[in-house]
């Protein structure tokens, strides 16, 4: 029974997760802006029909008024709805500006790309060299999901992260290249207010600018198959310093891993041409 | 045969033979199957769609209890039936997550179009229209027959999956590519049971607008047709208007699908099954709710007008702003057509629609904000009679105002970001189908069965069903809200794996319960209807004093309804009139008696229309 009634008692808006994205604020206070309108006009609903139901309930001997109604009442709540209705939506259109349009999207201070695909989430950083490799649709494939393109030099280097763990520095605008393998798939960062469907062939800029280090979760909101449940993962907010320190380790790996790839390479080639020559 | 000549015809007959003895058509006795099973009486197709509506009903109940059960106990074996289920259903009495996609895609598929649709549109079309306008049968008896008869193959190859090896169709009742493309023979069987239902409500909707167009009584203008008929007509046209884009979407889909066509693939798709490529994902999407977002007021507009009619009658009073009724209806219809991009507010669509879409969407509010103020206006200074149909509508308004509120939260685009695919819309939809359409519809069943049936319903155990629905209701969903806010997923097979959902256990196992026993209160319905029908009184002409036309026949009506001819002298809604003997006035009656003895009222001093 512990927590079966915990919606009864507590007030609904304390039942949002913890709120750590600069745009998160405002789209709460949105929320609770609607919700404290919502909840004067359906006691001032609720407040009406109960006092009817009670006070013109059925009697003996009693008569209902024959009225058909006037016009200038209608007209009166016609209007005013319209006004409230028209008012909460011209009041939403920053928000939605702000959080969505692609050409407002800011400057960013992080870029990362994230693919989707049944069922999981791929993260891609552009590696020692700064620059994303370019994408090429055509290459997408079971082993290069992003479709890198295998011509571009720049590509060579970007470090790809298979286990959905998402690494971020706090108090940056940072920009998620978002798009999916295959089937549609919702990118959903509850704590940060942010979800966007990732389409099939299409390149959506997700941003946001996370205000307070930790773990946080990373959920897919779209029906995607029988996983659906199961694509969780894991979005890790640091200090600059630490972000700074993750990124290095990541990237002194990534070149100490070429440079092997090289030698690898080096010592085939070496003996392809001493079997060619004797 | 015209409807006047009809109306002659059967008014002789029933001079010659007396009443117990009349047919409509009576030129021979028709066998069983003809009037009871192939037939083409608009009476008996309603009872049709109301009997296989309600049996579905309880399928779609059905697989709505074993998701909540695996919300609340995921990994838990179901009780009593865990071990009889199939083994590609179950693995040791636990819901398997490929069979749980099943059965929210069917749990919504079932209930949109096999209950909500066939009930408000099917049953009360059928029985209403011709009956409130006075003639004898729709105009087109044989098309009906057939809307009727398409819709049991179409149920069974919509959930024809169940005999393949993957299933049934997994890809949710809106089914997006490319996953719908993507999966199994299920699919293919949704698509095309899909459209079928939809050519059924085609030839429903045509035949609505024919006879309400054609074949009113004499006197029976435009604006004396009651809101009941006015939301038909209206649904009719939405029907009419947007099932065919629903056809043509499922039809492109069924080509992906089956015949590896990419009307809705991009290139280079990463899966196993391989697509030429070329298409757009969200163009489904567009082409799916320009149909679908219309079919939400096709489930609500004909609960509107029954209720608009069970109020004006049990409160004893006009119905408030009967014109106004009529445009909202209308605006809501127009505006339907227009403000679907809100269900893809996050689909990747330009966010620039996102705009026009908000603002016409939280437009649509005004409308429905005049029918709630309207009806608050009818039963203001009334004289409210309980019954379990009033207590049913009263319950559709009460619930229409939290879903219609909850609706304005997703209707902003912004605010719609966090809570879009979370339960706060389960909360929603289900507080405007199940507490707005449902309640609506068990508010006509009540209201109309006797002259359905000819007889009473019980109205003690009418009251049971209204009181535990209404109560078991609103635990079920209000709690929705809630894990919606707390941004719980839908369509979550196990939610306990993220972290921030680990709290909503407890909920969810109440709600849980909550729903088992709203699933059971609705067993009263069905014992009460089939009870009734064996062992219930026998029903008066007119057992509510109603003024509308289908009271003016005899009970049950008889093949052709009315026994004589009708005329219709003023609108639906004249209850109560100043001076008047009886507190309703007939439609059909041309003179009401005045309390002075002798007298009649003279009505040019209050006629509103």
């Amino acid at each position: 029974m512990k927590g079966w009634f915990e919606w009864a008692y507590r007030d609904m808006l304390s039942f949002f997760p913890e709120n750590v994205s600069t745009f998160g604020a405002q789209l709460d206070g949105l929320f609770t802006f609607v919700y404290w309108i919502s909840v004067l006009i359906f006691i001032l609903t609720y407040f009406l029909l109960i006092a009817f139901i009670i006070k013109y309930r059925a009697r003996p001997n009693k008569k209902s008024y024959h009225f058909h109604g006037s016009n200038i009442v209608e007209f009166t709540w016609t209007i005013l709805p319209t006004f409230l209705f028209v008012g909460i939506g011209l009041f939403s259109e920053d928000a939605w500006t702000k959080t969505k349009y692609q050409m407002k999207v800011p400057k960013p201070d992080v870029e990362v790309d994230v693919i989707a695909y049944q069922f999981g989430w791929q993260i891609r950083y552009p590696g020692p060299d700064g620059i994303f490799g370019k994408k090429d649709r055509f290459q997408m494939s079971k082993m290069n999901l992003f479709g890198i393109d295998s011509n571009d030099v720049n590509g060579k280097d970007d470090i790809i992260i298979e286990n959905a763990q998402l690494h971020l520095p706090i108090n940056k605008n940072i920009v998620v290249n978002l798009s999916t393998a295959d089937v549609l798939h919702s990118f959903f960062l509850p704590n940060f207010r942010v979800k966007q469907d990732a389409l099939p062939g299409k390149w959506i800029k997700v941003w946001f600018n996370g205000t307070k280090a930790g773990k946080y979760e990373i959920a897919c909101a779209e029906l995607c198959g029988s996983n659906h449940y199961a694509m969780r993962g894991e979005i890790f907010m640091y200090g600059q310093q630490d972000y700074d320190k993750w990124l290095d380790g990541k990237n002194k790996k990534m070149i100490e891993l070429q440079q092997k790839q090289k030698a690898a390479e080096l010592t085939l080639s070496d003996s392809t041409t001493t079997s060619q020559g004797s | 045969m015209s409807a006047s000549s009809a109306v002659a015809h059967n008014h002789h007959d029933a001079d010659s033979h007396g009443h117990e003895h009349h047919h409509g058509h009576d030129h021979h006795e028709l066998s069983f199957i003809q009037k009871y099973i192939f037939s083409t009486d608009h009476k008996v197709i309603a009872r049709q769609f109301m009997f296989s509506a309600l049996f579905f009903l309880f399928i779609g109940g059905f697989f709505a209890l074993l998701i909540r059960w695996q919300l609340a106990y995921p990994g838990k074996a179901i009780p009593i039936i865990g071990n009889l289920l199939p083994s590609t259903w179950v693995t040791d009495g636990i819901i398997q997550a490929s069979f749980y996609t099943q059965l929210l895609t069917m749990h919504g598929s079932v209930m949109i179009f096999l209950v909500i649709i066939p009930l408000a549109v099917g049953m009360f079309g059928n029985f209403c229209i011709p009956l409130m306008l006075g003639t004898d049968d729709m105009a087109l008896p044989k098309l009906n027959m057939f809307s009727f008869w398409l819709m049991p193959p179409a149920a069974m190859i919509t959930m024809g999956g169940f005999w393949f090896p993957d299933g049934m169709a997994a890809a949710g009742w809106t089914s997006y590519p490319p996953l719908a493309v993507i999966n199994g023979p299920g699919q293919t069987c949704w698509l095309i049971g899909v459209f079928l239902i939809g050519f059924s409500s085609i030839m429903g909707g045509v035949n609505y607008i024919t006879t309400i167009l054609n074949k009113r009584t004499p006197g029976m203008t435009l604006f004396r047709m009651p809101l009941t008929v006015w939301a038909l007509f209206i649904t009719a046209m939405l029907i009419v208007l947007g099932t065919p884009v629903l056809a043509a979407a499922l039809s492109m889909q069924f080509f992906d699908q089956f015949l590896g066509s990419s009307f809705f693939i991009p290139d280079n798709l990463v899966t196993t099954k391989k697509f030429v490529g070329g298409g757009q994902a969200v163009l489904f999407q567009h082409l799916f709710w320009f149909y679908s977002h219309p079919a939400v007021y096709i489930m609500i507009l004909t609960p509107m007008g029954i209720v608009s009619d069970v109020l004006a009658t049990f409160a004893r009073k006009p119905l408030y702003g009967y014109k106004a009724m009529i445009f909202a209806l209308m605006a809501i219809a127009f505006l339907g057509f227009i403000v679907w991009g809100h269900h893809m507010f996050q689909s990747g669509m330009n966010p620039l629609l996102g705009t026009t879409f908000m603002l016409s969407t939280i437009v649509i509010a005004v409308p429905s904000a005049i029918k709630i103020f309207n009806w608050l206006g009818t039963i203001w200074r009334g004289n409210i009679h309980f019954t379990a149909a009033s207590m049913n509508a009263l319950a559709f308004i009460a619930t229409f105002i939290v879903g219609g509120l909850s609706g304005v939260f997703m209707a902003s685009a912004p605010i719609d970001i966090y809570i879009h695919d979370t339960y706060f819309i389960v909360a929603h939809i289900h507080y405007v189908l199940f507490g707005g359409a449902l309640f609506g519809i068990f508010a006509g069943i009540y209201y109309w069965f006797p002259k359905m049936f000819g007889k009473m319903l019980n109205e003690n155990l009418g009251r049971k069903h209204f009181y535990w629905s209404f109560i078991f209701f609103n635990l079920t969903f209000f709690p929705m809200h809630i894990l919606g806010v707390g941004g719980h997923m839908r369509r979550i097979y196990d939610p306990y794996i993220y972290d921030f959902l680990k709290p909503f256990q407890p909920m969810n196992e109440f709600i849980t319960i909550a729903a088992g026993l709203l699933g059971f209160s609705q067993l009263i319905l069905v014992v009460n209807i089939l009870w009734t029908i064996k062992f219930g009184k026998k029903a008066p002409d007119n057992p509510w004093n109603a003024n509308t036309l289908e009271w003016s026949a005899p009970t049950p009506p008889p093949h052709g309804n009315f026994t004589e001819d009708i005329r219709v002298y003023r609108g639906p809604y004249e209850y109560s009139m100043p001076g008047a003997k009886e507190d309703y006035a007939p439609q059909t009656k041309q003179d009401i008696p005045s309390e002075v003895e002798g007298e009649i009222v003279d009505e040019s001093m209050f006629k509103a229309h």
